[in-house]
C-alpha cells in the first residue's frame, strides 16, 4: 500500500511533505509547548511566597493578640503553648495512647474506608443515572432531597444504626463523600459532546465502549472535582462521628482536650487536621493533573 | 500519474454505482421552530471511486444527508443505499471525517487513529496499517503526542487517518477543513487529493468553499436552500493531479466557479426575501 501511495502521487505528496516540517515548527502549539513549565513554575513559586508571607503575618498578629492585647489563654492560647501541645503529641512513642498517631490512624483509616465506599457508590449510581432515564427519574428526587438535607444531622441516626464502633464513622464518612461524586459523575457523563457520541455510533460501538472510551474520560474533570470535595468531606464525616462518641480518633482528642479546657490541645489537634486536609486536597489535585492532563491545556 | 492498468481498473469501477440516493426527504421536529423540512426528494448517485463535493447554503440539509449515509440519522421517504444495500444504521463500509477533527483529547494521536480497530475488539489486526496511515499523513513522529499538541491541520489529518483505519470503501467528509486558515486548507486539499489518488476511496465531501469543491471534486453538486434538493450536478473536466497554482487559470475553473456562485447567490436571495 505504501509503495503505491508514494508512487501514485509523486509531486503533490512531495510538495506537501517538504512543506510540512518548517510549517509545523512554526506552529503556535509547538512554541507554546516549551513555555508552560516555566510559567507554571514561576507562578507556583510566586504563590508559595505569598502564602508564606500570609502565614508569617498571621502568626505575628497572633503573638500581638496574646502579648499586647492580652487575650486570655482559654480563648486564644499562645503560639508556644500550641507548639508545646503539638510537640507532646508528636514526639511520643507512636504506640503511646497519649500521642496523635493512634487517633490519627483511626480517623484516617475510617475516613479512607468511607471515602472508598462513598465514591465507588457515587460513581456507580451516577453512571446508572446518566445512562438510564428510568434510573434517573427513580433516584434523582431522593438524591436532591438528601443533597439539600444537612447530612451531618443524619449522623446521630447513623450512630444508632451502626453503634459507637468504626462502623458508624465509616458510614458517615461514606455518606458525605457519596453526594459530590454522585452529582459530578452524573453531570460529567451527560456532558459528553454529541459529535463524540456520533463518532462512536458511526463505529457501531457498544454502549459500554461508548461509556468507557468517551463518556467516562470526558467526565474525569467533573469526577475529580467531586473527589476533591469527597476527600475533605470524608474526613469531616469521620470527625463528626467521633464527636458523637468513640473510643479513639482525632475527634476524641479534641473533645477530651475540651473537657479539661486544654485550649492549646484543641488548637494543636486542629492544626494537625488542617495540615491533613491540605495534604489530601493537594494529592487529589496532583493526581488529577496527571490523569486529566489534556483538560488543563491552556488553563495555566 | 496513474498507470494504464490502474486507469483501466478505475474505468471498470466507475461503471458501478456505490452510493445511491433516490427521492430522499426528511422533516424533523425542533422545539423552537416546529417542523423543519430539511430535504426534499434528493436524487444523487455516486460511482465507485468517484470524488463528489456538495455545496449549498447554510442549513440546506447537506450535513443531514451525510449523516443519513453514515447511518446516524433516519430519513422519512425514499431510498438510500450503499453498495446496493439499504442503509439501516452505521456500516463498516463507511468512514466519517467530522468537522474540526473531533479527536478524543484523552487519547494519543495513534490511539485516536486506532480507535475504529479498538471498537469491536479488532485489537491485533492492523498495527502495521495504523503506522502506514500515520506515515502517509506525515504524522509518523506524532503518534505518541496528544491532539492538543498538534495544529488544526495535523489534527484533521489524524481525523482522516482514523476514518481510513477500517479501510472503508466510502469516506464521508462533513466540512472537514472549515475550521482551518486558507493556506492550511489548500495544503490539506492537496493532501486529500494525494490520499484519494493513492487509496481510490469513494468520497462525498461537504463544503462551503467553491474553490475547494472544484479543486477536489470529479463532480460538484449544488444544493438549494431548505428544503434541500439538488439544483445542479456539474462535471469538473480538469485533469489530475490538480494544483492550486494551475487550476485557477484553467478555463473550466472560472466557468464552474461563476456558475456555482450564481446558483448559490440566487438561493441566498430567495432565502432573504
Amino acid at each position: 500500500m505504501s509503495s503505491t501511495a508514494t508512487h501514485a502521487a509523486v509531486s503533490p505528496a512531495d510538495v506537501v511533505k517538504q512543506a510540512d516540517p518548517s510549517l509545523d515548527a512554526a506552529m503556535p502549539s509547538a512554541v507554546e509547548d516549551a513555555s508552560p513549565p516555566i510559567r507554571k513554575g514561576s507562578r507556583a513559586i510566586g504563590g508559595s511566597v505569598i502564602a508564606g508571607v500570609g502565614l508569617v503575618v498571621l502568626i505575628a498578629l497572633w503573638i500581638f493578640a496574646v502579648r499586647v492585647l492580652r487575650v486570655p489563654p482559654y480563648i486564644l492560647p499562645a503560639p508556644e503553648a500550641v507548639l508545646n501541645a503539638l510537640w507532646s503529641g508528636l514526639a511520643v512513642n507512636p504506640a503511646s495512647p497519649k500521642g496523635y498517631y493512634l487517633p490519627l490512624w483511626s480517623t484516617l483509616s475510617n475516613a479512607a474506608s468511607g471515602f472508598a465506599i462513598g465514591t465507588v457508590l457515587g460513581l456507580v449510581l451516577g453512571s446508572l443515572m446518566a445512562e438510564s432515564r428510568t434510573v434517573e427519574k427513580l433516584l434523582m428526587p431522593y438524591a436532591f432531597a438528601l443533597q439539600s438535607l444537612p447530612k451531618v444531622a443524619i449522623a446521630p441516626l447513623v450512630v444508632i444504626w451502626f453503634g459507637f464502633g468504626d462502623g458508624s464513622k465509616v458510614a458517615i464518612a461514606a455518606l458525605l463523600a457519596f453526594f459530590p461524586v454522585l452529582i459530578n459523575s452524573f453531570t460529567g457523563l451527560r456532558a459528553a459532546e454529541p459529535e463524540k457520541i456520533d463518532l462512536m455510533r458511526s463505529l457501531s460501538a457498544t454502549r459500554f465502549e461508548t461509556y468507557r472510551i468517551v463518556k467516562l474520560p470526558n467526565a474525569a474533570p467533573f469526577i475529580f472535582a467531586g473527589l476533591d470535595m469527597a476527600v475533605v468531606y470524608a474526613l469531616l464525616g469521620a470527625i463528626v462521628a467521633e464527636f458523637l462518641g468513640a473510643q479513639q480518633g482525632m475527634g476524641v482528642v479534641i473533645t477530651q482536650a475540651q473537657a479539661v479546657s486544654d485550649v492549646a490541645g484543641v488548637f494543636a489537634a486542629l492544626v494537625i487536621l488542617g495540615v491533613l486536609g491540605i495534604a489530601l486536597h493537594s494529592s487529589v489535585r496532583r493526581l488529577e493533573h496527571r490523569v486529566v492532563h489534556w483538560a488543563h491545556r491552556g488553563k495555566h | 500519474m496513474a498507470t494504464p492498468l490502474a486507469a483501466g481498473d478505475a474505468e471498470a469501477r466507475r461503471s458501478r454505482v456505490l452510493i445511491d440516493i433516490q427521492g430522499v426527504s426528511k422533516t424533523y421536529v425542533t422545539a423552537s421552530s416546529g417542523n423543519v423540512h430539511a430535504l426534499n426528494k434528493v436524487d444523487l448517485s455516486i460511482a465507485d471511486g468517484e470524488f463528489v463535493c456538495v455545496v449549498g447554503p447554510s442549513g440546506c440539509g447537506k450535513s443531514t444527508l451525510l449523516r443519513m449515509l453514515a447511518g446516524l440519522d433516519t430519513y422519512d421517504t425514499g431510498r438510500l443505499s450503499l453498495d446496493e444495500q439499504s442503509v439501516t444504521g452505521p456500516s463498516g463500509k463507511v468512514g466519517v471525517v467530522f468537522q474540526a477533527a473531533n479527536l478524543l483529547p484523552w487519547l494519543t494521536v495513534r490511539e485516536n487513529v486506532r480507535l475504529p480497530l479498538r471498537v469491536g475488539g479488532r485489537h491485533e489486526a492492523g498495527n502495521q496499517r495504523i503506522d502506514d496511515l500515520l506515515d502517509m499523513a506525515g504524522l509518523g513522529e506524532f503518534g505518541r503526542r496528544y491532539p492538543y499538541e498538534l495544529s488544526g491541520g495535523m489534527q484533521q489529518r489524524a481525523g482522516i487517518c482514523r476514518a481510513l483505519a477500517r479501510d472503508p470503501q466510502i469516506l464521508l467528509m462533513d466540512e472537514p477543513f472549515g475550521a482551518l486558515d486558507a493556506l492550511t486548507r489548500e495544503r490539506m486539499n492537496m493532501e486529500l487529493q494525494r490520499i484519494w489518488q493513492a487509496h481510490r476511496k469513494t468520497i462525498l465531501l461537504i463544503t462551503h468553499s467553491i474553490s475547494e469543491a472544484i479543486f477536489l471534486g470529479d463532480r460538484v453538486v449544488v444544493m438549494s436552500a431548505r428544503p434541500g434538493r439538488v439544483l445542479a450536478d456539474l462535471q469538473v473536466p480538469i485533469a489530475r493531479p490538480r494544483s492550486f497554482d494551475t487550476i485557477v487559470s484553467h478555463p473550466s475553473y472560472a466557468r464552474l466557479a461563476t456558475q456555482i456562485r450564481g446558483l448559490l447567490n440566487a438561493q441566498e436571495g430567495a432565502a432573504n426575501e
